[in-house]
């Protein structure tokens, strides 16, 4: 029955569209046996294939190190830190997919906010007091399959669901199911508890989120600002949004080199669509579109097809909360800085002689080494089932390797 | 000790507090460093307790008097995580003069032993730290009013009488007027919000309490 599926499916291509599916049909086969021989058998130098990357010495100590090489191959090695305003901050971050070299993605990554306003315009929190302060010590039920690091981190394995599918015409299918190494700590703030958590994928990607829970705060509104909770309909639970804002240095194979890229596709209503790259040469602020995706690409370093190797961005499930004048750092989804050891939070930033908020971070400076802000918004209209403990509401964006290895490893 | 120093100021009476280096430890900092093995950290470690200790003490050297007469506060010390300084061990002290609305920033290097750099400017402010969290719970419960109140609500909570601010659950966050109605003064001074838990787990609503640790003063938004 699937064979004659695939058979008819086939065909129905060949019918319908003889001149694309002519090269179409080569080009997977054909392109392989025509890049190789493209590509020296002996990498360019100073590329993340090339030879004889010595292991440089481990950046931190046995109880801050990870290094988890998950089932299929794919290695993770970073340092973490609970450092007393940012919380869990996760440094010096390398990939190593299976056959391949190390490659170093990001020099740090924390939250760098969590701005609370609720609808009726007050209150309006930002949640990033200090946070290393307010690390809840995890039980061993809390990090299912993990280890705790000195109580508050975990550091564990779980499954992702299918890698990959893909059937095998007369063979059996060819499957594979994925892994992430998950790195987590909880955050008391308040009423709320905060999941913060990186999960590392053994595809190479990387899903930052944080997740809510703990209980409601229990604040009474208008009907127009909230949703009735309680018994009958007196008490309005009062709607707020969680604007989460994260700090990304990354540095792709060291700081020199990385260069931020936005991708759009024009084209609408239209048969053809085109993609559209914008290089950012100095320091921007950008908006969410539905298709709009940014890379951080580091042109000095290849992959075996010869081609820059990129971490690419997607933003995309934002609530997108644009506030008042006054809080103009609300007003932009990605935020691309140069880096400033002073610029550590996105509002109420703690450093003296440095700007105060990641909006005022943007100021012309020319891009050297980016920096990205990548700001989440979700939006909470309380529910009966949000009382009580809150069952955790999640959010967060994704990070995937684009080029990263000329075809997947795994 | 921190909250004794805390009570008597309150009291009035907080002219001398003994101060000796073990008090410049920020309350509740380093535990993750405090519990591991002693060992000689790399440069990308967290610092360790003794670190902490050690880069308080070296920052705070020229601030001894007005520490002990409670006028500056050592709030904590964090890693200098800056790129240009990787190899280094650094750490950066935060201290704040409640008199003058300071924050003072001195950056230590650990080994050197000495105070590499210091920033001093009004209007930026750190989060809270612990200690301030309870001198805050202090000064609410000083507050004739919600004083009071807080006591009330504890005892209704099952939690008996309440001896001290530190048999509150306490999470601070700074307030800025910004977008909210509120004392024009804490845009220079240092506000906090106090999340203040209950025995039970429930929370008092104090969304609209400010406290001005530097003026002393509770004020209530009103909104």
């Amino acid at each position: 029955m699937s064979l004659r599926l695939i058979l008819s499916c086939a065909m129905l291509a060949g019918v319908l569209g003889p001149a694309q599916t002519a090269s179409a049909a080569q080009g997977p086969l054909a392109m392989p046996a025509a890049r190789i021989p493209a590509v020296p058998a002996q990498a360019p130098q100073g590329t993340a294939v090339a030879p004889a990357v010595r292991a440089p010495a481990a950046p931190c100590s046995a109880p801050y190190r990870i290094d988890r090489t998950l089932p299929n191959g794919a290695r993770w090695q970073l340092c973490w830190e609970m450092r007393t305003i940012e919380g869990l901050t996760l440094n010096k971050v390398v990939y190593t997919p299976k056959g391949n070299r190390p490659v170093s993605v990001l020099r740090s990554t924390a939250l760098a906010q969590i701005h609370v306003p609720y609808d009726s315009g007050t209150p309006r929190y930002h949640d990033i007091g200090a946070l290393g302060q307010s690390a809840i010590p995890l039980l061993a039920a809390d990090c299912p399959g993990g280890e705790r690091r000195e109580q508050s981190v975990c550091v564990t394995t779980r499954p992702r669901g299918h890698a990959y599918l893909k059937s095998g015409y007369e063979e059996p299918s060819t499957s594979a199911q994925g892994h992430d190494l998950v790195v987590f700590a909880a955050f008391q703030v308040g009423w709320y508890t905060y999941l913060v958590e990186w999960a590392f994928s053994d595809d190479g990607a990387i899903t930052p989120r944080v997740g809510a829970t703990g209980s409601l705060a229990g604040s009474t509104t208008t009907a127009g600002h909230g949703w009735p909770i309680g018994v009958g309909s007196r008490d309005f639970e009062e709607s707020h949004s969680h604007n989460v804002f994260w700090r990304l240095d990354f540095d792709i194979q060291g700081k020199a080199g990385d260069v931020v890229e936005q991708y759009d596709f024009s084209g609408t209503r239209t048969a053809k669509r085109k993609l559209k790259r914008t290089t950012f040469t100095k320091e921007a602020k950008a908006l969410n579109r539905r298709t709009r995706w940014w890379r951080v690409v580091d042109r000095g370093v290849r992959n075996a097809d010869g081609h820059p190797v990129s971490w690419e961005l997607n933003n995309s499930d934002s609530s997108q909360y644009r506030g008042p004048a006054g809080e103009a750092f609300t007003r932009a989804d990605v935020y691309v800085t140069d880096y400033r050891s002073c610029e550590r939070l996105a509002t109420v930033n703690p450093a003296p002689r440095c700007a105060g908020s990641v909006d005022r971070y943007v100021n012309g400076e020319r891009l050297t080494d980016p920096v990205l802000w990548v700001n989440v918004g979700y939006h909470h209209v309380p529910r009966d089932e949000d009382a009580d403990p809150m069952p955790t509401h999640w959010q967060g964006f994704r990070i995937t390797p684009r080029d990263v290895t000329a075809k997947n490893p795994h | 000790m921190g909250r004794q120093r805390i009570v008597m100021a309150l009291a009035g009476a907080g002219a001398v507090v003994v101060v000796g280096a073990a008090l410049l430890l920020p309350g509740g900092q380093g535990s993750q460093a405090a519990e591991a093995a002693p060992r000689e950290p790399v440069p990308g470690d967290p610092l360790t307790g003794a670190e902490i200790a050690r880069a308080g003490d070296i920052a705070s050297a020229t601030s001894r008097a007005h520490m002990a007469a409670g006028r500056v506060n050592l709030l904590y010390v964090e890693r200098d995580d800056g790129k240009d300084a990787e190899e280094r061990r650094r750490a950066e002290a935060y201290l704040y003069d409640y008199a003058t609305d300071r924050l003072i920033v001195r950056t230590v290097d650990l080994g050197r032993g000495t105070v590499v750099k210091e920033s001093v400017t009004r209007g930026v402010q750190p989060p809270p730290s612990k200690a301030e969290e309870v001198r805050a719970a202090e000064l609410l419960l000083a507050d004739p009013q919600y004083g009071t109140g807080v006591r009330e609500a504890y005892t209704r909570a099952g939690g008996g009488q309440l001896r001290s601010a530190s048999d509150l659950g306490l999470r601070g966050l700074i307030f800025t007027p910004g977008q909210e109605n509120g004392p024009r003064r804490c845009a220079t001074h240092r506000c906090v919000r106090l999340f203040v838990r209950l025995p039970g787990g429930t929370w008092l609503d104090t969304s609209r309490i400010v406290v001005d640790l530097s003026a002393k003063k509770i004020h209530t938004l009103e909104w």
